[in-house]
């Protein structure tokens, strides 16, 4: 017989980007009841977050008004238990994830050159954040095809988060299994209240040699480099944002009616390097540092951009768990 | 007083309720015993006659480094022919299985022929660099050649000693994989996934031990040449059905162990002799173990895949020769 082994090939998909999707199972002879049971040795299956990073100072522009010399803090805690159902592993749980920026008191250069010059606060929030509980799917339509759906209905706002601030963003997607070594991952994010409601993303995951992988997926596209087995080196990009809405009143001291309750879409470009050590099998803890070469304020609403002017250094690090 | 064309009907019609009859114990003696020890609870030999095979994950295990999948289909022939067709298939004809080399026995001359690929670079590399992603134990590893670039010389002479001397040890009398760090024991592995589906075990108790067939693969799995040792077991269990097992008992890397374990019971369909075959694959694995949520269903959908996959093949390469 010598059925070879050459399938025991585990997947390392990132979770946070492998978008998954379900559906039939071989069932028509099947007794539910093994295929509705938890498998692991974890009472408790759970996922946790924590990230951190720091950016340098940096300016962003529109037309002739400049915002100059900010720096910012960004953080993010979020906690998923993950049990094993009939259809599936449920994602249930919450997020909170917080910009800060360093905004100069007055560095706002208002007027058209050579105009009248006028100093005010920018036109950018001093924090964004968001608030999220997490509600979401992992399943399968078949042996090749995976799928997530998840809802992340919650608070994104500025400095105040009320109810006005209520958003459901939601990501759908899926991971083509061609083979251990290649997968092709499709997805769309869901958001109505930013500047594209509906964004599609897709990507590949491909080891084109045993130490290397490409992971060229959104949000974090990566080429890797396992340098061992616990060890992972990495170059690529991040991609964050979302959309957030603005207090009632973060125009009239901004010198724009139009910034009241405005939507605005926040998003950051990271690209750098780092490494991923797995302090034990459950338990990851990776640290990068690199350049920031984009970013962008987009009230689209209100159509006022605030763009890129200067990019900066930045450094993260971050924890990730998973039981 | 009956003609004798009556007569020769009325017999003839016994003889195809017997026959039919008979069939229809079979089916319900085969689908029956499949239900009792496997997850399918119900089988129509029949449509799986017709069909692809049915494959379908296992029973929850306790450890999160255990992975099993379960699959049934209907071959033709008898469970003798479809024994002796699974014990002389060569899956290694196929390249899409991933089997580099394959050899029968515990003669590890043919280690030089392997090909000169990515994999097999990857594993030379690992050895000569002396990588604790090796799977053997700190003895063994005292034997690391110091140097090498490909599958031959000290390379080669060290995977042959290290080969032997396992294959000589037999499934259960490992030594552990304890130069990874850790204490790992192929045999303890085996009787662990064994011994976690207990209506499995019983169904085949007593159908592995001793030394088997012995035979050794070097395998790609994730892009790395893996060298492996197995043994085959088979055994007649009445009634027309064969039981056989296949166990692999050492892996230099990707798994820990695995075992397959093959059910075959006589069926009749459409008149003709075939058999009800249900596998099980069991494995054992520290990346499955890491795996989780989402990643997890990836691993358990590519064992799916590959499993299916290997059946597909097999059933192709051998329903033309019976």
């Amino acid at each position: 017989m010598k059925f070879s082994r050459a399938f025991l090939l585990p997947l390392c998909l990132a979770a946070t980007t492998a978008f998954a999707g379900t559906g039939r199972d071989y069932s028509t002879a099947a007794s539910s009841s093994t295929a509705a049971t938890s498998d692991t040795d974890t009472v408790f299956p759970f996922e946790f977050d924590a990230e951190y990073a720091y950016i340098g100072k940096s300016d962003v522009e529109r037309s002739y008004r400049k915002v100059r010399d900010f720096d910012e803090n960004y953080g993010l805690v979020r906690f998923i238990y993950r049990p094993r159902t009939a259809v599936g592993y449920l994602r249930l749980g919450g997020a909170y994830e917080r910009f800060d920026f360093g905004l100069p008191e007055f560095g706002f250069v208002a007027g058209k050159p050579p105009g009248p010059l006028f100093i005010g606060h920018p036109q950018l929030p001093e924090t964004l954040q968001s608030a999220s509980a997490v509600i979401g799917l992992d399943t399968k339509f078949s042996d090749s095809l995976l799928f997530r759906i998840e809802a992340q209905p919650g608070l994104y706002g500025s400095n105040d988060l009320d109810g006005d601030s209520f958003n459901i963003p939601v990501i759908v997607g899926g991971t083509y299994i061609y083979s251990p070594n290649l997968q092709f991952i499709f997805g769309v994010s869901v958001d109505y209240e930013r500047k594209y409601p509906v964004f599609p993303g897709g990507g590949i995951r491909w080891r084109f040699a045993p130490q290397w992988v490409l992971n060229a997926a959104a949000p974090t596209p990566r080429l890797e480099f396992e340098a061992s087995k616990n060890f992972t080196i990495y170059a690529g990009g991040d991609l964050k944002g979302s959309s957030f809405r603005m207090a009632d009143d973060f125009g009239v001291t901004r010198g724009d009616a139009r910034l009241n309750h405005a939507m605005l879409t926040y998003s950051e470009i990271r690209t750098g390097g780092g490494f991923e050590w797995k302090i034990t099998p459950d338990i990851r803890f990776s640290v990068e540092g690199g350049y920031l070469p984009y970013r962008e304020f987009d009230y689209q609403r209100a159509d006022i951009r605030y763009k890129y002017d200067t990019g900066a250094p930045y450094g993260a690090v971050a924890l990730h768990a998973a039981f | 007083m009956e003609s004798k064309a009556l007569r020769v009907k009325r017999h003839l019609f016994a003889a195809a309720v017997l026959l039919l009859s008979s069939a229809v114990d079979l089916h319900a003696d085969a689908v029956g015993e499949l239900a009792g020890f496997s997850v399918f609870g119900k089988a129509d030999p029949a449509q799986l006659a017709s069909g692809d095979a049915k494959t379908m994950r296992g029973p929850a295990m306790s450890s999160s480094r255990f992975l099993s999948v379960e699959s049934c289909w209907v071959s033709p022939g008898a469970p003798a022919q479809v024994s002796e067709a699974l014990r002389k298939w060569n899956p290694a004809q196929h390249p899409e299985l991933n089997i580099l080399l394959h050899g029968n026995g515990s003669d590890f001359s043919r280690l030089p022929q392997a090909p000169d690929n990515g994999a097999v670079r990857a594993l030379v590399s690992a050895t000569a660099s002396k990588s604790t992603s090796l799977q053997i134990s700190r003895e063994e590893a005292a034997k690391l050649p110091a140097g090498g670039n490909t599958m031959a010389g000290p390379v080669a002479a060290f995977w042959s000693s290290l080969l032997s001397a396992r294959a000589a040890a037999g499934p259960f009398g490992q030594p552990p994989y304890d130069y990874t760090g850790q204490n790992v024991r192929a045999g303890d592995e085996i009787k662990a996934l064994l011994g976690q589906q207990p209506k499995i075990q019983k169904q085949f108790s007593g159908l592995i031990g001793g030394k088997g067939e012995q035979y050794w693969e070097l395998t790609e799995i994730e892009s790395k040449g893996v060298l492996s040792l197995g043994a085959s077991y088979n055994r007649s269990v009445g009634n027309g059905s064969f039981q056989a097992a296949d166990v692999i008992y050492y892996a230099s890397g990707g798994f820990y162990a695995g075992v397959t374990l093959y059910q075959m019971w006589p069926v009749d369909v459409g008149g003709k002799p075939s058999t009800l075959v249900w596998r099980g694959d069991m494995t054992s694995s520290a990346e499955i173990g890491d795996a989780r949520g989402i990643e997890r269903l990836g691993s358990e959908s590519a064992m799916m895949k590959d499993v299916s996959r290997a059946v597909r093949l097999f059933r192709r390469d051998t329903s033309a020769t019976r």
